[in-house]
Formats: structure tokens, C-alpha cells, sequence
């Protein structure tokens, strides 16, 4: 009896002393999916790595805004000590002052997200994973309508052509959800060979943007598409789920809706069609990376936690579990990545995406979101029929030029 | 210390943590906002003081001018429109009708909603394709039956309150409970109608942007005058209780005496209701300025189901300026907004006043 009591105080001693000895290192993400790949992350994948290191990771996922969120924490100085940052925001967060560069090789990263979240040519993220955009098509719908499926080699043009095939053929269901939103338009502006900016910094709607405007607003007189706003959606995705279109401009991230929506559906993905001037294809990054926090008691181990949760194994996992694409390009060979299911398809198209003709990371400098408004004001001007092209266009330009004056 | 001292320092206890609590999120809150309104600040940087040059930037900015004559003119055709119907509404269920409790609820039930809800109700039932389209495609297709349907009804409710005219005094117009049986008698003549097939019907088919559009009606966004139908909706029965609680309190000997000075009801409502009802009113009328005026819920809601100069207010610059999606703060402007948003609110209620809608019974 007295004996067990010694061994019980000696083992909870230890207990305590290993336990004092930890790190504790707070990481914030948002809700939603994420939080379950998290979680399988510290818990699961790297339980063992961050015990060796002697890390206790407190996972403290946020939802709602979480740009919001950050930026308060961080003026509050209540900022976790690891947190995600979105390419979008990412300009905001890095002009903080708050935010610690990487201290880890970013070599085996994929060059493209590495610039993407270089800051005062310092790395401040290491991204976490990240997706393009890409065709989806419904094959039961090419079949019925007898249309091939699309291509990797498709154009503006030949696309379109088989989407009027699709809807003459099957009146009931569209080509294509067109939203006026440059996070979808992109991927063909950016295929037209015009640059967001100039080389003056300025945003100039030429004749290459004009050309790609009108192509994709002209979808929908053209009887190849449909706005998504007139079938009662929202996005692209909830189009092709509902299959009330054939194909869709989505990233990996379809795959959810597809799995909640329409977990039967039969689907394919080709790479996003090419201008037939340019012949280029354009493409957006999206990306998401895990930051450190200046102002954190305790930046070596966080450091340390980045790179843990974007290792090769923790990244090898995530990407089995088909949540994410990996952010290392050694990955890009992964045997998982070389199947046949639409999962599998999706994901090396979009992982094919990143070396895209005119790929642009998601974020516009210090103008962020504003940046975007007057184009997707002019696409949803001629969508809903309210304006023509020209005069929606001159409408957008006098915006930039505006913004480019409040600026100076 | 004597009791009058004693007094003093229990009524002080008793306002105190009221006091702290306006101290800490009014005062402190509102002249550290004028502080920042003065400077260049983003929420990480030392505030730089740089004077004038938030209110010279957004005087300039197109945004804002948008934003102000926005929310003006939304103050105004909300402030006015629910007052008039709420008044009506309180009028019609103080009346002496059957029931009074069943409508003063259903009346009420619009205000128990969350704004939050009741405006992602209003953003499904506003769609392009949605119910509200599809309600005037109805109308428009359906009209002559429509039509039909009302003389009918109006037939019915006024052969059956002026048969109890007969009878009784009083019996409202407007009475809910023959309107119950007007409506049923409407719908089943309406019915026979439409099974006889005498009346054309139309198929036209359109559809309607009530939010995702840059149309202008008068002097506001199309999206706005749509935010204002739903803002009407949602807060009319609250309004409508103040009123009922006013109406209460006018004592029956005026309406006896204008009655016997030969006073008919629409003269009795302009002269005796509306008059005693000022106090009401204003409270009404200010509460409505005030709540319109800093209207943000519905629009934030909306988000991109509408572009953002046809839904833009005062109160909504002031949040863009403050969390700019994927922008840094500018806290600056967004004091600077805010202290405008306020000296605006105060000076319009004073406007209110000074041009005769007082807290004061004029009798």
C-alpha cells in the first residue's frame, strides 16, 4: 500500500515536470473542414514529432471573419502564436509589422506560392497548400448530348462550341454558370496576355481584357452558358452539382460540394481552355500558409510547428485524405496523384494549373478586395443586361482610374 | 454624515455602474474616435496627427457621396413610410373589432425575427427568379382575375359592415373579421370563375433584379428600395405597439366632445388622435432616424448578392473603411465617417424638432 503511494507521487511528479518542460504554442485556423485535418494533423500524423520536440499544440480554430479576427488579435497583442494567412489578405496581415519571417528551407516548396508570400523579400508564410482553377464536365451530360468531352487543348472557341451543342441538344440544361467574379473570369482575362497591373503599377482594361470580357459575357446570348444568379445560385459548382449546367470553373475545393451535393455524380476535369489568339491558358493561385507571430512568447517553437504541419509527411497525408493539395513539388509525383478518380483527376489538373500560360497569385497589392469591384460591377452590368460591353468597360476603367488618383 | 449627505451618496451608488458603462463604451469610445478621425492610423502604427485630411479624402471620395445620399434618402422614405403605416396599423387594431388580441399578434410576429434571418428570408424571396418575380409575373399574367377577385371582395366587406351599421355603432370599414369572410366569399366566386375559364389569362414570362442591379429608382438604388421594404416590414409592428400604447391613453371624453360638435371619424383621427398622439410620434419619428439612418445589418448581409454602390450606407462606408477586405485599416477615415455619421444624426432629429414634431401634447 505505501509502496504504491510512493510510485503514484513518483509517477505524477514526473508527470508534471514533463509536462512544465513543454511548450505550449497556440495555432488559429478557420472552421469548417479544416478543422478535421487539424486536428488529424497534431493528433494523429505529428503526434510523435511534436512530443520529441516537446511541444503541446493548442489548436484554437476561429469562425467567422478571420481576417477580422486576426487583425484585431494582432493590434491587441492576444494573436495566437501560429496562424493561417490567405494570399488574399496576406498584403494586410505583412504590413503589420506583427508577423515573423519563415525560418525554415523553402526550397522544396512549390516556387510559385514561395513568391507568393514573399513580403520585403522575406518569406512570411510557409505555404500550406493551395488550388487553381480547372473545367469540370458532367460526362453523363456529354454522353447524352453525344458531345466529346472536353480537352486539355481546348479553346475559348471550341469550348463554347460544344456548350451550344449541350444546350441544343438537352434544352433543359446549360453549358456553363458564369458569375461576375473575377475570381472565376480571371483564369481567361489572365489567358488573353493582359497583366493586372502595368508596369506603372496602373490597372489599364485593354484590348486583350476586352476580348476575354466579351467572350465571357457573350456565353450567355450565345446560348453557352447561363448567369448563375438567373438558376437560383451562387457559384459555378452549385450549377454543376444541381447538374443544371455540364461544366464548371471550379478548384479542388469542388470536390465538397460534390460530395455533399451529388455524391454520385460521374465527372471529369480538363485544364482551363486557351485563348485562340494567345493561345495561353490563365490561371489564379490561391494559397493559404501558417505565419508566426512577432509578438510570440515562444517563435522557435512555432516556427518549429510550421514546419511540422507542412513536412512531407504531414503534406503526404493531407493529400491522401484528398482535403488539400500538397505545397511541395516533390509531391507532384506522388503515386496517389497518377489515379484515375475524379478526386485524383481534379487534383493533378489543378496541381497542373500552377504552370499555367499567366498564372497570378489571388491578391491585388494594397487595394485588396476594392481592387476587384469595378470589374465584377461591369461583368454583372452586362450580364443582367443593365449596360454593354463598351460602356461597362469605360465605367470599370474610369474606377481604376480613379483609385489610381486617391492613391497618389 | 446627515441624511441628506447620505442621500446624495446612495443616488450616486445607485447611477454608478450606469455611469461606467457609458464612461467606458460612449464617452472614451466617441472621443477616441474624434481623436482618430485627426490622424493617419491603421490599427498598428503610432497615430500620426494629419489635421483635416480624413474629411478633405472622403469628402472627395465618390463613395462616400454615394453612401451619404444613400442613406439620406433611405432615412427618409423608411422614416416616413413606417410611421404613417404604423399609426394606421394601431389605429385599425384599436378600433372596435372582434379578435383585437389574434391581429394585434400577427400584426407583431414580423418583429420577433433576427434582422439577420429576416433578411436572408428577403434575399431567397428577392431572387431573380424568385417569389417576389414571381408574384408579379402572377399579377401581371393573372390580372384579370385579380381584379375580379377585389371588386368582388370590396362588394362583400361593404354590403356586410353597412348591413351592421344598421345595428350597431362604430363598425370600422376596414373590419378584419367580415374582411375574413369578404376574402373567403372572393376566393371561392374568383374560383368559379377561373373553372368557367371567362377570363383571359396571360403567360408572359420575365425576370426581375430587385437586388443585383445598378438601377436607379427616383432618388435611390433599386436594391435600396428594396432593403427599405423589408426594413418597413420588420419594424412597422414595433412601432405600431408605441402607437397602440398612445392611443390608449387619449381619454374617450375628447373623441365624446368632438363627436357632439359634429366631428366624423376621418375628422376625429386628424384632429384628436394625430394631436395627443405627439408625444408618440415623436419618439416614433426620432427612434425611426436614428435606427435608419445607422442601418447596417441588411446591407453587410446582402454582400455580393448586390453590387456595392447600389447598397452602400453611412454605416456600412464606416465598416469597409475599418475592415477593407484584404486591405490594411483605415481606422482614420473610419473615425472620421463615424463622427460625421453622428453630427449628422443629431442635427436631423434637431431639424425634426424645430420643424414641429415635438415631444410636447399641443392641444
Amino acid at each position: 500500500m505505501h509502496k504504491t503511494k510512493i510510485l503514484l507521487a513518483g509517477l505524477s511528479l514526473l508527470a508534471l515536470t514533463s509536462a512544465a518542460s513543454a511548450v505550449d504554442v497556440r495555432i488559429s485556423g478557420w472552421g469548417g473542414a479544416e478543422v478535421a485535418l487539424v486536428n488529424g494533423l497534431i493528433t494523429d500524423v505529428l503526434a510523435e514529432d511534436l512530443k520529441a520536440a516537446d511541444i503541446n499544440v493548442v489548436y484554437e480554430p476561429v469562425d467567422g471573419d478571420f481576417s477580422q479576427f486576426i487583425t484585431n488579435a494582432l493590434s491587441a497583442g492576444t494573436a495566437p502564436d501560429l496562424f493561417y494567412t490567405d494570399i488574399f489578405w496576406s498584403r494586410a496581415a505583412f504590413g503589420t509589422g506583427k508577423v515573423e519571417p519563415t525560418t525554415a528551407d523553402t526550397s522544396p516548396f512549390a516556387p510559385n506560392l514561395i513568391d507568393a508570400f514573399t513580403y520585403d523579400g522575406k518569406v512570411m508564410a510557409l505555404p500550406k497548400d493551395f488550388n487553381t482553377l480547372a473545367l469540370q464536365y458532367n460526362k453523363d451530360i456529354f454522353d447524352d448530348a453525344g458531345v466529346a468531352y472536353p480537352t486539355d487543348d481546348e479553346t475559348w472557341a471550341t469550348l463554347q462550341d460544344k456548350l451550344v451543342a449541350i444546350h441544343a441538344k438537352l434544352p433543359d440544361v446549360n453549358g456553363l454558370c458564369v458569375v461576375p467574379d473575377y475570381a472565376r473570369f480571371a483564369a481567361f482575362a489572365l489567358g488573353s496576355g493582359w497583366e493586372p497591373f502595368n508596369a506603372e503599377g496602373k490597372t489599364v482594361l485593354d484590348g486583350n481584357f476586352k476580348r476575354a470580357f466579351a467572350w465571357y459575357t457573350g456565353l450567355v446570348p450565345a446560348g453557352a452558358a447561363v448567369a448563375a444568379a438567373d438558376v437560383g445560385e451562387g457559384w459555378t459548382g452549385g450549377c454543376f452539382t444541381k447538374e443544371l449546367t455540364a461544366v464548371a470553373v471550379e478548384g479542388a475545393w469542388i470536390i465538397g460540394g460534390i460530395r455533399d451535393g451529388a455524391p454520385n455524380l460521374n465527372w471529369g476535369t480538363a485544364r482551363i481552355p486557351k485563348d485562340p489568339e494567345s493561345g495561353q491558358a490563365g490561371n489564379l493561385i490561391f494559397t493559404v500558409g501558417w505565419t508566426v507571430n512577432a509578438d510570440s512568447a515562444v517563435k522557435d517553437a512555432a516556427q518549429k510547428v510550421a514546419e511540422l504541419l507542412t513536412s512531407e509527411k504531414a503534406q503526404q497525408w493531407v493529400l491522401e485524405q484528398g482535403l488539400a493539395l500538397p505545397s511541395r513539388s516533390a509531391l507532384v509525383d506522388n503515386p496517389w496523384l497518377q489515379g484515375d478518380t475524379p478526386e485524383q483527376t481534379v487534383n493533378r489538373v489543378v496541381f497542373a494549373g500552377l504552370s499555367d500560360g499567366n498564372v497570378e497569385p489571388f491578391f491585388f497589392g494594397d487595394l485588396g478586395g476594392a481592387w476587384m469591384e469595378p470589374i465584377n460591377t461591369a461583368l454583372n452590368s452586362v450580364l443582367t443586361g443593365e449596360a454593354d460591353v463598351d460602356t461597362a468597360l469605360a465605367a470599370a476603367q474610369a474606377k481604376f482610374d480613379g483609385m489610381a488618383a486617391q492613391k497618389q | 454624515m446627515n441624511q441628506r449627505q447620505r442621500d446624495h451618496v446612495v443616488g450616486y451608488l445607485f447611477v454608478l455602474p450606469f455611469l461606467i458603462s457609458l464612461g467606458t463604451f460612449f464617452l472614451y469610445a466617441a472621443v477616441r474616435t474624434l481623436i482618430f478621425s485627426f490622424t493617419d492610423y491603421n490599427l498598428f502604427n503610432t497615430p500620426a496627427f494629419i489635421g483635416l485630411s480624413n474629411y478633405v479624402a472622403m469628402l472627395r471620395d465618390s463613395m462616400f457621396t454615394l453612401a451619404l445620399s444613400n442613406t439620406l434618402a433611405f432615412s427618409l422614405i423608411v422614416t416616413v413610410s413606417q410611421t404613417i403605416l404604423a399609426l394606421l396599423l394601431a389605429v385599425m387594431v384599436n378600433g372596435v373589432i372582434k379578435a383585437r388580441g389574434f391581429w394585434r399578434t400577427v400584426f407583431y410576429l414580423p418583429s420577433i425575427m433576427s434582422s439577420a434571418a429576416m433578411t436572408l428570408i428577403f434575399l431567397w424571396l428577392f431572387q431573380r427568379q424568385g417569389l417576389m418575380t414571381e408574384l408579379v409575373q402572377f399579377v401581371v399574367n393573372a390580372r384579370w382575375y385579380i381584379a375580379a377577385f377585389l371588386a368582388i371582395f370590396l362588394a362583400i366587406q361593404l354590403a356586410l359592415v353597412f348591413n351592421a351599421r344598421r345595428r350597431y355603432d362604430g363598425v370600422s370599414l376596414a373590419d378584419p373579421v367580415f374582411a375574413t369572410v369578404a376574402l373567403g366569399g372572393a376566393i371561392v366566386a374568383t374560383y368559379l370563375l377561373r373553372l368557367g375559364a371567362l377570363l383571359p389569362v396571360y403567360d408572359e414570362q420575365f425576370l426581375i433584379s430587385w437586388l443585383n442591379t445598378q438601377a436607379r429608382v427616383l432618388f435611390l438604388p433599386q436594391t435600396l428600395w428594396s432593403v427599405a421594404l423589408m426594413n418597413v416590414f420588420t419594424t412597422v409592428p414595433t412601432l405600431m405597439l408605441l402607437f397602440l400604447a398612445g392611443l390608449q391613453s387619449i381619454p374617450v371624453a375628447l373623441y365624446e366632445a368632438a363627436e357632439l360638435d359634429g366631428a366624423g371619424r376621418v375628422r376625429q383621427f386628424l384632429y384628436v388622435t394625430v394631436p395627443s398622439l405627439t408625444p408618440v410620434t415623436f419618439a416614433v419619428v426620432t427612434l425611426g432616424i436614428i435606427g435608419t439612418l445607422q442601418m447596417f445589418d441588411q446591407v453587410a448581409i446582402l454582400g455580393d448578392a448586390a453590387p456595392l454602390q447600389s447598397r452602400i450606407t453611412l454605416a456600412f462606408y464606416i465598416y469597409a473603411n475599418a475592415f477593407p477586405e484584404g486591405a490594411a485599416s483605415r481606422i482614420g477615415m473610419s473615425s472620421a465617417a463615424a463622427i460625421l455619421l453622428g453630427v449628422l444624426t443629431l442635427i436631423i432629429v434637431y431639424l425634426q424638432r424645430a420643424l414641429g414634431i415635438s415631444d410636447k401634447v399641443d392641444r
